[in-house]
C-alpha cells in the first residue's frame, strides 16, 4: 500500500481483471450448509443466549444430584414452610465468605405460621464439594457428593421449604429432569407419527390420503382436556411413577402429531411434482428412498424449527395435566406437581416460595421460543 | 378446665322425663313489635306480634345462659359450596320437636313437653296457638297428616314409615287425643326415638297439613290438582307432593316450615335469601321475637373460595368449607381486616384421617392379608402419629387410634392408645408372623401369591391434609417394609369403588359422632352401614335386608351386629354403657378404621359486629348440627343491622 503525496492510498498490487467480482460470495456459496447456518444464527443474540441456555439446563439434568442438597422427597420435620434462606457473605463488617445463621423454629401461636429465629451471633460458612444423601450420576452411579451443603444440621433451604419439610430448590431441580425431558420425548413421538403419517398421505395420496386425513380431523375433534383425563385415568395406580411420567409423554405425543403430518402432507403434495422427483422415480428409486433422500432433505429446517417451537407447548401440557393432579403424581416430582401443591390462598398469602417453579418454567418456556424463532429465521441461509 | 360438654345421664325409667322444662311458663311477657314486619302489621298483611306467637312460647333468658340481650335486624352473610346445601338454614336453624341444649341435654323445643314411660310411652304436647310460617295453626292434625295420608300412603311413602319407628318389626300406635297431644306407643322399648328427633338431618315427623292437602290425591278437588300436576310437568300426584314437600331439603318457599328463618326465593340462584319467621316459637326474656337477625344471604360459591372470601372478610359467620389448613390465612386477614375474628373450635369426628383397610376387596389375597387384625395392627403401629400433628396440625390435634373423644363418658385411655405408638418393631415382627416374612429386593414384603406388598390407598382428594399425611405415612411404612401408593379420586368414583370391593383400602374421616352418649345408637360400630368403608358389602347386607352385599363373616364383626342388636333391647343406660364399651373395645383390639390424629380445631369466622357466638364451641354434625345446638336465632348484630 503507498500513500500519495496528496494523502490517498492506492494499492500496489496489479489490476486483474480475470478476477471474479464474486469471488467472497462464491465461497460463502460454497461453503457447507451447516456454516452457513451457524453464521446467521449467530446474529440472532436472543436465540444463541437462550440456545446455549438450553444445553446448560439439558447438560446440568443427569448431575441435578450435586446441584441440590437434598433428595426431592427428604423430608425435614422441624423445618415446615421455611422462607427462603438469606446466604450472607459479611458477619459484623468483615467478609466471612457465604456462611447463614443458625435459626430456630418456634410456632407464633396469633398468626399459626412458623417463625425462624435467627442467631446472629454465629456466622456458620457453607460447606462445598461435601457429603450428604446420595444421589444417582446419569440415574446409574451412585455419588454422595454435593455442591454446597449446611455447615450444621439444620438443613440449608435456598428457596424455602414446603408444608413437610421439603426443599424447594432441590424439587425444582429434580423436577426439571421429567418435566423437561418429556416434551423430548412427546416430540419424538409425536414427529415420527406425523411425519411418517404425513409423508405417506402425501406421497401416495387417493385412499391412503383419505383415511389418514379422517383420523387427523377425528382427533383434532376431539376436546383435549376430556381426553387427557380419560387416558390418565387409565394409567393403572400402582405404576411408578417413571412408567406414568413415560405414558404421559407418549400420550402427549399421540395427540400432538396432526398438525405435523398436515404440514408435511401439504408440503409434499407440491413437492411430489417437481422435476428432480420425477428423475428420481425415472431412475427406479423406491418410495422410501424418494421421500427420505429427495423429499424430507427440502423442508427439514422447517422441521426442526417447528420441533424446537412444540416442546414448551409439551412443557406447558406435562405442568398443566399434573397441575390438575391428572399428570404425574407424588412421589414424583415435577414443576406441575410441585404447583399442583402451591394451589390455595395460604401460598399465595403466606408462603409465596411455593410458587417459585412458575419461574423456570416461564423462562424455559421463553428460551425455547426465541432459541425456535432464531432457529427459524438461520435455517434457510440462501434466503436474505 | 371442667368440661363444657359433660352430659347428665338420662335416667330412662323415669315415668316423666321434661315434662314442662323451664322456659315455657309464662306468657305474661309484654311482647315488643318486630320492626322487620311493622309495615305489613301496619298493612293488614299480618296479625300484631303477640298474636303470632304461640300462647306458650320457648322464653329464652339470655343472661342465665351467659349471653346477652340483643336487638333485632341485620342481614348475616355465609357460604355454601352447593346449590342444595341451602338445606344447611334447616340445620343451623335447629328448630327441631326436641333438639339438645350446649351440654347436650335432650330439651323440648317445638314441643311444650315430653312425657316419656319406659321409652315405650312417648307422648309429646304441642303448644297451643303455635303456628306455622305461613299462619296456618300447627296442631296433632300436622302429625295425624304426616302419619296417615304420607308416612302409610302407598304412593307417597313406598318403602312405609322411616325405619327409626319400627320396633321389632311392627309399628307404634299413634293416636291424636286432642289438638295438641299426639302419643306414639310400641309394645317394646324405643330408645332411639327422641335423639333422632334430634339430628341434624331429622325425619320430620309433622307435615304443614294445610298447604299440602291442596296436593294430594285423597283431599284436593280433581280439577284444581290436576292442573297443579300438569303446570309442576309431574308425572303423578304423588311426585308433585313429594317434590313439594321438602322439609329438609328447603328448597320449596311456598311450603311453610317452622325454623327460625324461611327461605324467601328471589329467583336469584347464587346468593339465597332467608328472611325471618313472622311465627316463630322463641322469644328473649324482653319480650323480643327470636331469632334477632332479620335474614340471611347464603351465597354459593366455588369450594376453593370459601377461605379467599373469609380472608377478605365478606362473611359474617363461617364454619362450613374452612379447614385447619386455613388456619393461617384466616389469621392473617384477622390482622389485616380487622373486622372478623377466627375462633377454633373442637370437632366432634372421631378421626380426622383414618385408613380404613377393605375387609370386602375383591382380591382373594389381599382380603384374606386385610383380614389378619395382626396386620392392621402392624400397620397402625407403623404410623408415627407425633410426626403427623406436628407436620400438619401444629401439634394442636392428639394423635391416637380410632375411638370416641374424652367428651364421651365411654372414653377411655387406653383405647385411644391402642396400638397407636409406633412401634417398628413390633409391627415387623407382627407382620413376620403373618405369613408376611419374604422380602422383595427393594426391601418391600411379598404377599403369599409372590406380589409385592403395594398397598393402594384412595382417597376423595379434596383435602390436602390427606395427600401430605398419606406421605408421611408412606415413609412411616417403608420401615415396615409396606409400600403406600396414593391414588387420589373423585368423592363419588372413591365411594363406588369401594362399595363394589375395587378399593383396597380408602380413607376417609373417622366416625361423625365422636361424642356418643350411652343412648346414642351404636349401629355405626356395627357392619350395619356400607357407608363405613371397611366392611361395605357387610353393610349392604344389612342395610339391605340380605338381598344384595355379604353376610359379616368374621366372629369380631358378628360379635359387633349382636351388640348392637343388644342394644336396642336393653332397658337400662347401665347396660348400654356395658354395650357401648365392649364395641369400643372391639374395634380398639381390631382397628378396622386405622385412626391418625383426631380433635383438630376447626376455624370458625365470626365478624366482630356478632354477639353471642360461643369463644369456644364443639363443632359436631350429629349431636350437634355444626352451629344448630349454639342457637343462631340468639346470634345479632351489635349495631342492629
Amino acid at each position: 500500500m503507498t500513500q500519495l503525496p496528496d494523502g490517498r492510498y492506492v494499492d500496489d498490487a496489479p489490476f486483474d481483471a480475470d478476477a471474479g467480482l464474486t469471488a467472497p460470495e462464491r465461497a460463502d456459496l460454497d461453503a457447507p450448509s451447516a456454516v452457513l447456518i451457524w453464521r446467521k444464527f449467530r446474529k440472532h443474540k436472543l436465540g444463541l443466549i437462550s440456545g446455549a441456555f438450553l444445553v446448560l439446563c439439558y447438560l446440568l439434568l443427569p448431575v441435578a444430584g450435586f446441584f441440590a442438597p437434598y433428595t426431592p422427597n427428604d423430608r425435614h420435620p422441624d423445618h415446615q414452610f421455611k422462607p427462603p434462606e438469606n446466604i450472607r457473605l459479611f458477619h459484623d463488617g468483615s467478609f466471612v465468605g457465604p456462611f447463614i445463621y443458625p435459626v430456630e423454629e418456634v410456632l407464633d401461636t396469633e398468626t399459626f405460621t412458623y417463625k425462624y429465629v435467627p442467631d446472629t451471633s454465629n456466622p456458620l460458612p457453607l460447606k462445598f464439594l461435601c457429603l450428604g444423601d446420595q444421589w444417582h450420576f446419569f440415574g446409574l452411579v451412585p455419588s454422595n457428593r454435593h455442591l454446597f451443603c449446611s455447615p450444621t444440621a439444620d438443613p440449608i433451604f435456598l428457596w424455602g421449604s414446603d408444608q413437610l419439610g421439603r426443599d424447594v430448590f432441590s424439587r425444582i431441580l429434580y423436577g426439571a429432569q421429567l418435566s423437561l425431558t418429556v416434551g423430548l420425548i412427546g416430540i419424538a413421538v409425536s414427529f415420527t407419527l406425523g411425519i411418517s403419517l404425513g409423508a405417506m398421505a402425501g406421497y401416495f395420496g387417493g385412499r391412503l390420503d383419505w383415511i389418514i386425513q379422517r383420523v387427523i380431523e377425528i382427533l383434532r375433534s376431539l376436546p383435549e382436556l376430556p381426553l387427557w383425563l380419560a387416558l390418565s385415568a387409565a394409567v393403572p395406580s400402582n405404576w411408578g411413577p417413571v412408567a406414568v411420567f413415560f405414558i404421559i409423554s407418549i400420550i402427549l405425543g399421540i395427540l400432538d402429531w396432526p398438525g405435523m403430518a398436515r404440514a408435511v402432507r401439504a408440503k409434499f403434495l407440491s413437492l411430489r411434482e417437481e422435476e428432480f422427483v420425477r428423475a428420481a422415480e425415472m431412475m427406479g428409486a423406491a418410495p422410501n428412498r424418494v421421500i427420505r433422500k429427495h423429499l424430507l432433505p427440502n423442508f427439514s429446517s422447517h422441521l426442526i424449527a417447528s420441533a424446537t417451537l412444540s416442546i414448551p407447548s409439551m412443557i406447558l401440557g406435562e405442568t398443566a395435566l399434573s397441575f390438575l393432579g391428572l399428570g404425574l403424581r407424588a412421589p414424583a416430582v415435577s414443576w406441575g406437581v410441585m404447583l399442583n401443591d402451591a394451589q390455595n390462598l395460604a401460598s399465595i398469602e403466606i408462603y409465596p416460595w411455593l410458587a417459585i417453579p412458575m419461574i423456570p418454567i416461564i423462562v424455559i418456556v421463553l428460551a425455547f421460543n426465541f432459541f425456535g424463532d432464531g432457529l427459524r429465521d438461520s435455517l434457510d441461509p440462501y434466503e436474505s | 378446665m371442667s368440661n363444657p360438654f359433660r352430659q347428665t345421664r338420662r335416667v330412662a325409667t323415669a315415668a316423666l322425663l321434661f315434662a314442662l322444662s323451664a322456659g315455657t311458663a309464662m306468657a305474661q311477657i309484654a311482647m315488643k313489635p318486630v320492626p322487620y314486619w311493622a309495615d305489613d302489621v301496619a298493612a293488614g298483611k299480618l296479625p300484631p306480634v303477640d298474636q303470632r306467637i304461640p300462647e306458650h312460647p320457648l322464653v329464652v333468658d339470655m343472661a342465665q345462659k351467659g349471653r346477652t340481650t340483643g336487638a333485632q335486624g341485620g342481614t348475616l352473610h355465609t357460604m355454601v359450596t352447593r346449590d342444595k346445601d341451602i338445606r344447611q338454614m334447616v340445620v343451623y336453624g335447629y328448630a327441631r320437636l326436641v333438639g339438645y341444649d350446649e351440654q347436650y341435654n335432650l330439651v323440648p323445643d317445638i314441643l311444650e313437653s315430653v312425657e316419656n314411660i319406659d321409652d315405650t310411652v312417648i307422648t309429646l304436647h304441642l303448644r297451643p296457638g303455635h303456628k306455622w310460617s305461613n299462619g296456618d295453626p300447627f296442631t296433632s292434625e300436622d302429625f295425624r297428616y304426616w302419619w296417615e295420608d304420607v308416612a302409610n300412603n302407598e304412593e307417597l311413602s313406598p318403602s312405609g314409615p322411616p325405619d327409626f319407628l319400627i320396633v321389632n318389626d311392627k309399628l307404634p300406635a299413634v293416636t291424636f287425643p286432642d289438638e295438641t297431644t299426639v302419643v306414639f306407643e310400641w309394645d317394646a322399648p324405643n330408645p332411639d326415638f327422641l335423639q333422632t328427633l334430634a339430628l341434624a338431618s331429622p325425619p320430620f315427623i309433622y307435615r304443614p297439613a294445610k298447604f299440602l292437602k291442596q296436593y294430594h290425591a285423597k283431599y284436593a278437588e280433581d280439577g284444581s290438582l290436576q292442573s297443579a300436576i300438569v303446570n309442576a310437568k309431574a308425572s303423578s300426584w304423588a311426585a308433585l307432593h313429594n317434590k313439594l314437600d321438602n322439609m329438609y331439603k328447603f328448597d320449596n318457599p311456598e311450603l311453610p316450615t317452622l325454623q327460625p328463618w324461611v327461605n324467601a326465593d328471589t329467583g336469584n340462584k347464587i346468593r339465597h335469601r332467608f328472611v325471618r319467621n313472622p311465627y316463630y316459637h322463641r322469644i328473649d326474656s324482653t319480650g323480643q321475637q327470636l331469632p334477632y337477625i332479620d335474614a340471611v344471604e347464603m351465597e354459593i360459591v366455588a369450594g376453593g373460595l370459601v377461605a379467599a372470601k373469609s380472608y377478605a372478610g365478606e362473611v359474617d359467620l363461617q364454619g362450613r368449607g374452612l379447614d385447619f389448613a386455613d388456619i393461617p390465612v384466616l389469621k392473617k386477614g384477622e390482622k389485616e381486616n380487622g373486622t372478623f375474628k377466627v375462633l377454633l373450635w373442637p370437632t366432634g369426628v372421631a378421626s380426622q384421617l383414618a385408613i380404613y383397610p377393605n375387609l370386602n376387596v375383591d382380591d382373594p389375597v389381599w382380603r384374606e392379608v386385610l383380614r389378619k387384625a395382626d396386620v392392621r395392627r402392624a400397620l397402625s403401629l407403623g404410623i408415627d402419629r407425633p410426626g403427623l400433628n406436628k407436620a400438619l396440625f401444629f401439634n394442636l390435634a392428639v394423635p391416637g387410634a380410632m375411638t370416641v373423644l374424652p367428651e364421651s363418658p365411654m372414653f377411655q385411655e387406653k383405647f385411644r392408645e391402642s396400638y397407636a405408638v409406633r412401634d417398628v418393631e413390633k409391627a415387623n415382627a407382627l407382620l413376620d408372623a403373618a405369613g408376611l416374612d419374604k422380602k422383595g429386593a427393594d426391601g418391600i414384603r411379598l404377599l403369599p401369591d409372590g406380589r409385592p406388598m403395594e398397598i393402594v390407598i384412595e382417597t376423595a382428594g379434596e383435602r390436602q391434609e390427606e395427600e401430605n399425611a398419606l406421605q408421611i405415612i408412606t415413609d412411616n411404612w417403608k420401615d415396615i417394609g409396606v409400600k403406600l401408593v396414593m391414588r387420589p379420586l373423585d368423592r363419588d368414583i372413591l365411594r363406588n369403588r369401594v362399595y363394589a370391593g375395587t378399593s383396597m383400602a380408602s380413607t376417609w374421616y373417622g366416625w361423625d359422632n365422636g361424642l356418643p352418649q350411652p343412648f346414642t345408637s351404636p349401629s355405626y360400630l356395627a357392619p350395619m352401614q356400607q357407608d363405613f368403608q371397611a366392611w361395605p358389602k357387610w353393610g349392604q347386607y344389612y342395610q339391605t335386608g340380605g338381598t344384595a352385599g355379604e353376610a359379616p363373616d368374621m366372629p369380631e364383626a358378628i360379635r359387633l351386629m349382636e351388640l348392637a342388636d343388644a342394644w336396642e333391647k336393653a332397658t337400662s343406660d347401665e347396660e348400654r354403657f356395658q354395650i357401648w364399651t365392649e364395641m369400643l373395645a372391639i374395634h380398639a383390639d381390631q382397628l378396622y378404621g386405622i385412626g391418625t390424629v383426631n380433635e383438630a380445631p376447626q376455624p370458625i369466622v365470626v365478624s366482630n359486629r356478632l354477639r353471642n357466638v360461643p369463644e369456644r364451641g364443639m363443632w359436631a354434625w350429629d349431636p350437634g348440627a355444626h352451629f344448630g345446638v349454639h342457637r343462631m336465632d340468639e346470634f345479632y348484630f351489635a349495631d342492629g343491622e
